[in-house]
């Protein structure tokens, strides 16, 4: 059987559907359970709709002031809490007065008990407007949904719709309130469609060229997206739309007029693609930009759709000579370590190859805590053999994987990161990353260099007092490792006594 | 002629707000339990925005465990996840206490937790049996969104941890209780300190500074469940009624103390939060006063290392800047106190909260002050941006948060308080106490120095 149930879930086995170990003698078609509910009572890493849409998917445009709807909670976390640096540059030549404003700052209606009782409509109204007079110069004015907005009904559109007239801006109203989808994938979702249905196709870009690309899913966390930007121009290729890293309002509104999608982050951003596909008859290809060969193809698959290989060779042939050296000081340090990546969605099949072929590291276990169907059939095909899959894993799966699995290093978030170091085993973030860009060819050098780091920093070999040390000569960190792992199996266990 | 001109946000809207929703307190309040889980009942983003905050101040694990309350739950209510969560947290965790906690949806949607907790123990007693289940306490705890600040959530969570746990009174224990307050794990660890060096033991009403403070040694940490080392047992709750008193060190952290005080006669004492000379002083009267202890010479040297350090320094580097604080409202009034006895002006005053208690301890800054206070109550960091480009000051004191608009008014910030996520070691340093006091001073004068002095400044000479 491909699914197992962790010790840890005896008493919810419904979790056994969520665990699938790959097997190559089992029919395919089997993957994880995923995109469903989580089970009350877990620390799920799953966070909710409004964090898809704001945090993942607008929280990126750069000259856009949001105005959160929610009792202050909503506002106060929603604000620079990924990594997406801007720079202030719109289409129009002018900039953004303020640097980095979409970090900067946020805007929140501040509901009350009285709010809740007779309707928050009137304070979303004052609260835009006076958005729009604090922040004269952005572009547009974002508002969202959350819990509390959704439960008492009110008709954000409407208010939307009404001040756009009013203001002579663009009031954009995204419906997603927190408990809506089992994930934030349910967010980004409905960032897709609300961007679209409101944006796409209405304005019209200063100028275009034959080789214009929308880039989609590409969020610049640490500035990836400006890497791939440095090639695409070499190669000849102009973005004319990203959706959303370092992006403008005014971009959205003419993706229209790209003559070639590109889809990044395949999780939170097909849908956009597929309906520009469908409207516009402007075909999309998904790409993936992690590690040089992945980045070679892909940037060769775009390069050929404009006729313009030569270039791209040009470019990939220069990129790799400069890493190549680094690169393999790197694999002959990681050859043969072993790695869990636990991301949100696509990185569980963007990371594992690339860390094989490059880097010569087996991942023993992959997670995500938003991937839906079509992300575990990839995810499956690209992990060998005894690999565990689970989705939405929980604290408690997180011991038993370490313990069962023992990874060299975990790539994962913040909630993560520390109990995997209390366990013992180093972590590298891959939602917000330790020291980006990871993207493209010196991107890929950054991660190779923040796991190596992790994994040969001292301290790992300085866990535990020895007493005696019975020779002078180095104990080397796989002995080391060794030791840890054989007192982790006898780790007291939570002593039962103590409570029960 | 000073006075404290006391500003209300003058907008609907709130920008970049210094406070956040009452769930984080209380989460704050149980996680300082040993073997304690908050179990938020809301949506996912509820405990997962909490979490990634506390991991990221504290570089530590926060366990923060939810109800995954979705569409169904908005339409029916959350009955079904609650009982479930209650059951599948007691079954694999067993933890000592739950603490269930109400978010906006729990609140809106009308769920009676104390009812279904009331099944969700029925249930667990069939599951585990009547002498185990009775071992795992569950707490509900009411934390309304719309409602007040986290700084409400989290004296609301102490609350309701006291008057769900404490015994009634036996003997006296000959101890006292402290409740902290929102506040570093280097703080606790200097309330502990005190009390040793005074003989008092005291029980800490809830303790995180080992939780959120916990050694890293593979071989002995506890898994499948991890617990974080340390925290308040549930015996040390029980135990609370006995004490000598209660002593909240801040001023939005009472309830709990005065509860003790008129359900089982423990005596109170409520803030202020022992930041520099005369509110240390005031702390130590407390302790003085429950348990009848003279202060020792120990505990004054260390007053005497501070007095020193505020002789050495304050006249010269210190005297007459004008300071801005912000954040929470007991360590901003705590510091504001505390600048004034530094000979610094503290000009403007800025906290999330309309708290009471909090303008009249503004109010006697002013006075000993005797120049003029702004205090913005129920304000944000936009009002204070604001102000400081119209009014500017020559440091603030407060929060990560205001780094941003900091560097951009080009004035020095001073990080204190909750959240400090871009430097290190901060929530190990103390600022209360004398010792606490001896930091904040070299803090702030070590920061007058980098901005204010050039290195090779002969000033800077004796």
């Amino acid at each position: 059987m491909p699914y197992e149930l962790f010790e840890v879930d005896k008493e919810i086995p419904e979790r056994k559907n969520h665990t699938y170990v790959k097997d190559l003698a089992d029919p395919t078609g089997e993957i994880p359970k995923c995109n469903t509910k989580t089970v009350p009572g877990c620390m799920t890493e799953r966070g909710c709709a409004f964090a898809g849409v704001k945090g993942v998917i607008t929280g990126a445009v750069k000259d856009v002031v949001h105005v959160v709807h929610s009792p202050v909670g909503c506002t106060t976390y929603g604000c620079g809490s990924k990594r997406y640096p801007t720079s202030p540059d719109l289409p129009n030549g002018d900039k953004i007065p303020v640097d980095q404003f979409n970090l900067k700052y946020i805007m929140g209606t501040d509901l009350k008990e009285s709010d809740v009782v007779f309707g928050g409509m009137k304070k979303l109204r004052q609260s835009i407007l006076e958005a729009a007079k604090e922040f004269p110069f952005v572009t547009a004015i974002y508002t969202y949904a959350t819990c509390t907005t959704g439960l008492i009904g009110d008709d954000m559109d409407a208010v939307a719709k009404e001040l756009s007239e009013e203001i002579g801006k663009d009031v954009i109203a995204f419906n997603a309130p927190g408990f809506s989808g089992p994930t934030q994938s349910k967010g980004h979702h409905v960032g897709n469609f609300t961007l679209f249905n409101k944006l796409v196709g209405t304005k019209e870009p200063p100028e275009t060229t034959p080789y214009d690309i929308n880039l989609i899913g590409e969020y610049n966390i640490d500035g990836d997206l400006w890497v791939l930007q440095k090639y695409f121009e070499e190669i000849g290729i102009n973005i004319l739309s990203t959706f959303t890293g370092d992006c403008s309002h005014d971009e959205i509104c003419w993706m229209h007029r790209a003559k070639l999608s590109l889809v990044r982050c395949q999780r939170s951003a097909t849908y956009i693609a597929d309906l520009i596909e469908e409207k516009y008859n402007i075909p999309y290809i998904k790409v993936d930009f992690f590690g040089p060969k992945y980045c070679a193809e892909n940037l060769m698959a775009v390069a050929k759709h404009f006729g313009l290989e030569e270039n791209a060779q040009k470019l990939i042939d220069r990129e790799m000579a400069k890493i190549q050296p680094k690169l393999d000081f790197y694999r002959e340090k990681l050859e043969g370590k072993t790695l869990w990546v636990f991301s949100g969605g696509p990185k569980n099949w963007h990371l594992p190859e690339p860390l094989k072929e490059h880097l010569g590291m087996e991942t023993v276990a992959v997670s995500t805590m938003f991937e839906h169907e079509d992300g575990y059939e990839k995810i499956k095909e690209r992990v060998g053999e005894g690999t565990v899959i689970v989705d939405d894993p929980n604290s408690l799966e997180l011991e038993e994987i370490i313990d069962v699995y023992k990874p060299d290093i975990i790539l994962s978030g913040i909630k993560e990161k520390y109990i995997a170091h209390k366990l013992g085993v180093p972590c590298v973030l891959i939602h917000s990353y330790e020291n980006g860009p990871y993207m493209g060819f010196e991107g890929f050098l950054n991660l190779a260099q923040d796991i190596y780091a992790s994994i040969y920093n001292p301290v790992w070999n300085m866990l535990e007092f020895e007493e005696t040390i019975e020779d002078e000569e180095e104990t080397s960190k796989e002995e080391v490792k060794g030791k840890i792992s054989e007192t982790g199996t006898n780790v007291p266990k939570a002593k039962e006594e103590e409570v029960l | 002629m000073s006075c404290a001109n006391v500003m209300k946000r003058d907008r609907t809207a709130v920008i970049n707000p210094l406070v956040t929703c009452q769930p984080m307190g209380a989460m704050y309040a149980v996680a300082g339990i040993r073997r304690g889980l908050p179990l938020v009942h809301g949506s996912q983003g509820c405990s997962t925005f909490v979490r990634y905050s506390f991991s990221r101040h504290f570089r530590e694990p926060s366990e923060i465990a939810v109800t995954s309350l979705h569409e169904d739950a908005a339409v029916f209510g959350g009955r079904k996840n609650l009982i479930s969560g209650i059951g599948n947290l007691a079954v694999r965790f067993k933890p000592s206490v739950i603490g269930a906690i109400s978010t906006c949806s729990s609140e809106i949607i009308g769920d009676d937790m104390e009812g279904f907790i009331k099944i969700a123990k029925e249930e667990l007693k069939q599951k585990i049996g009547e002498e185990k289940a009775e071992k795992i306490k569950i707490v509900p705890i009411s934390t309304p969104s719309f409602v007040e600040t986290h700084f409400k959530g989290y004296d609301n969570g102490i609350n309701a941890l006291v008057n769900n746990l404490a015994q009634d009174p036996e003997d006296s224990n000959e101890k006292v209780n402290i409740i902290p307050g929102i506040v570093n794990p280097g703080d606790i660890r200097e309330i502990k300190h005190i009390m040793g060096l005074m003989g008092i033991d005291g029980i800490i009403l809830t303790d995180i500074s080992d939780p959120f403070d916990s050694p890293l040694r593979p071989s002995t940490t506890e898994t499948r469940p991890f617990y974080p080392k340390g925290g308040t047992t549930l015996e040390e709750i029980e135990d609370s009624s006995n004490s000598l008193g209660t002593i909240a060190l801040c001023g939005y952290a009472g309830s709990g103390a005065l509860s003790l005080e008129k359900k089982y006669e423990v005596p109170a004492a409520v803030g202020p939060i022992p930041i520099g000379v005369k509110n240390t002083d005031n702390f130590l009267r407390n302790l003085k006063k429950f348990t009848d202890t003279e202060i020792p010479d120990s505990v004054l040297d260390e007053r005497g290392l501070l007095i020193d350090s505020m002789a050495d320094l304050a006249s010269r580097y210190l005297f007459g800047r004008k300071v801005a604080i912000f954040g929470d409202p007991a360590i901003s009034a705590g510091i504001a106190r505390f600048v004034c006895e530094l000979g610094m002006i503290p000009s403007v005053v800025c906290t999330g909260v309309e708290n009471p208690e909090f303008v009249s301890e503004m109010k006697k800054v002013a006075k000993e002050s005797d120049e003029p206070v702004d205090v913005m109550i129920g304000s944000d960091l936009r009002a204070l941006e604001v102000k400081l480009e119209e009014e500017p000051v020559e440091m603030m004191i407060g929060h990560s948060d205001g780094r941003l608009f900091a560097k951009h008014l080009d004035i020095p910030l001073v990080r204190v308080g909750y959240p400090v996520y871009d430097r290190a070691g901060y929530h190990r340093v103390p600022i209360v106490g004398y010792n606490g006091s001896v930091n904040l001073i070299d803090r702030i004068t070590n920061t007058v120095f980098d901005k204010y002095y050039a290195d090779e400044h002969w000033k800077l000479q004796q």
